[in-house]
């Protein structure tokens, strides 16, 4: 075999070490940002029971039927169906954080939050930017299929809504048939800047993963030719 | 990876899977749950007279349509009902002269949260209903009904103006009065309660102790 065929070679296999290493320094990193972001999701989601509960206590403590009173139901909706909804995507993000299982819950009880906090405040206008702001947080996975979730439980409780109640979502009980499209609109507004931005962050990534890649190939052969150097320079000092 | 391996890793993440899907169904029926109870209206009174009652110790505005919003003191549920009112009041407050009449026995037990929201709505006037009187006459039993009689005090609504019980938002009752108020011609001139029951009809005893 001739030395210009061995050198390819060579520079081939080091070509496909580069890329390897890229991949796995790629891979840790994303496994990283998803592990982060499901103990952020973790505190978040507990932090949000917790914000419930309280608001349910202060804002509608009892139903009364005259002088007689009972606990609100917003207040064991919010300490049940508020924990229903937390115990489990919490227990995966502690559990098996970065499992892909795990950030799906996660979207998905985000989203229940939505409805639940809508819910205790009354259907305040406000609350409903609930939704935007957590699916801008769900965006920290960096994973577009992760807002997909997201935005299927929400279409699902808007279109169950729609067919059950559809005073309780478009504020008219016979709604014009388009009517979801404007709803359905906004929310695909802001997801399709945030695939953008994961597609984005995740080019960013691949290319500080490349170029890290090739920084640890390059100080490698350094350190690899300086000791060859070394080595030489002390074996003719021997002679 | 082996086909071994991966069917290794598939069993072993079913469970987890099955636990997931089990979980949003529990959810689903949570929410479900809420729903019903949201979307239940309260207890329908006697019939509304059509006619402004004569004997009600208060009196129709004479020359605009009169609205009366009758509501429990410490009713959750009457503080969407109270949004919806505010909302409606800052398009027709020139045209309508609104009063909210609390159910209680005394000033004390009526100045509440959502007494100081009532007053704080510009053209709005909030006054007692001593033991529920005037909304036993009206033929109301829960909070949150509006009735709105036309300037010759004639029938023109009752009902509900939430969506849902204690959830703002637009209402077939709202956007009916808002309508009527405008001129639009009526078809349907009732709409669901959703609020909690006036009920003052309990030994004024029990009702001491429960003011404790």
């Amino acid at each position: 075999m001739s030395s210009s065929v061995q050198s390819i070679d060579a520079i081939n296999a080091a070509a496909d070490a580069v890329v390897r290493r890229a991949d796995a320094r790629f891979d840790a990193h994303r496994q990283e940002i998803v592990r982060t972001t499901d103990r952020m999701f973790a505190w978040l989601l507990v932090a949000q029971w917790l914000f419930a509960i309280l608001l349910a206590v202060t804002v509608s403590p009892y139903a009364w039927q005259g002088k007689e009173k009972t606990v609100h139901v917003h207040v064991w909706a919010a300490i049940f169906l508020g924990g229903a909804i937390t115990i489990f995507p919490v227990a995966l993000a502690l559990l098996r954080p970065g499992a892909l299982l795990t950030r799906h819950v996660i979207a998905a009880a985000q989203m229940f939050w939505s409805a639940l906090l809508i819910h205790l405040t009354g259907g305040r206008i406000e609350t409903h930017f609930h939704v935007f702001g957590s699916l801008a947080f769900l965006a920290f996975y960096r994973e577009w299929p992760v807002l997909v979730t997201g935005v299927l439980v929400v279409a699902t409780d808007h279109f169950m809504r729609g067919i059950l109640w559809p005073e309780s979502v478009y504020g008219i009980s016979n709604p014009e048939w388009w009517r979801f499209l404007e709803h359905a609109g906004w929310v695909v507004f802001i997801v399709v800047f945030l695939i953008l931005s994961c597609r984005r962050a995740l080019r960013d990534m691949r290319e500080m993963a490349e170029r890290g890649a090739e920084l640890e190939a390059l100080s490698e052969n350094q350190w690899r030719r300086s000791s060859v150097l070394d080595r030489e320079a002390a074996e003719s000092g021997r002679r | 990876m082996s086909i071994g391996s991966s069917e290794r890793r598939a069993r072993a993440s079913a469970p987890i899977v099955a636990l997931g899907v089990a979980w949003f169904l529990a959810v689903a029926v949570g929410f479900l749950a809420l729903w019903i109870y949201k979307t239940r209206p309260g207890a329908e009174g006697g019939a509304v007279p059509r006619q402004w009652p004569a004997a009600s110790r208060i009196h129709p505005s004479a020359g605009r349509p009169t609205l009366l919003f009758f509501a429990h003191p410490r009713c959750a549920c009457t503080r969407a009902s109270i949004s919806e009112l505010a909302r409606l009041m800052s398009r027709f407050q020139d045209r309508l002269d609104a009063r909210v009449l609390f159910a209680a026995s005394s000033d004390d037990e009526m100045k509440t949260d959502l007494w100081s929201s009532a007053q704080r709505i510009p053209g709005v006037t909030a006054a007692l209903d001593a033991g529920g009187g005037e909304a036993r006459r009206f033929g109301v039993e829960t909070s949150g009904a509006v009735i709105l009689y036309d300037s010759a005090g004639k029938l023109a609504f009752h009902g509900g103006i939430t969506p849902a019980r204690g959830h703002e938002g637009d209402s077939f009752g709202r956007q009916r009065i808002a309508a009527l108020l405008e001129g639009a011609p009526a078809d349907r001139a009732d709409a669901p309660v959703f609020g909690c029951t006036l009920d003052e009809s309990r030994p004024a005893q029990l009702a001491q102790a429960d003011h404790k």
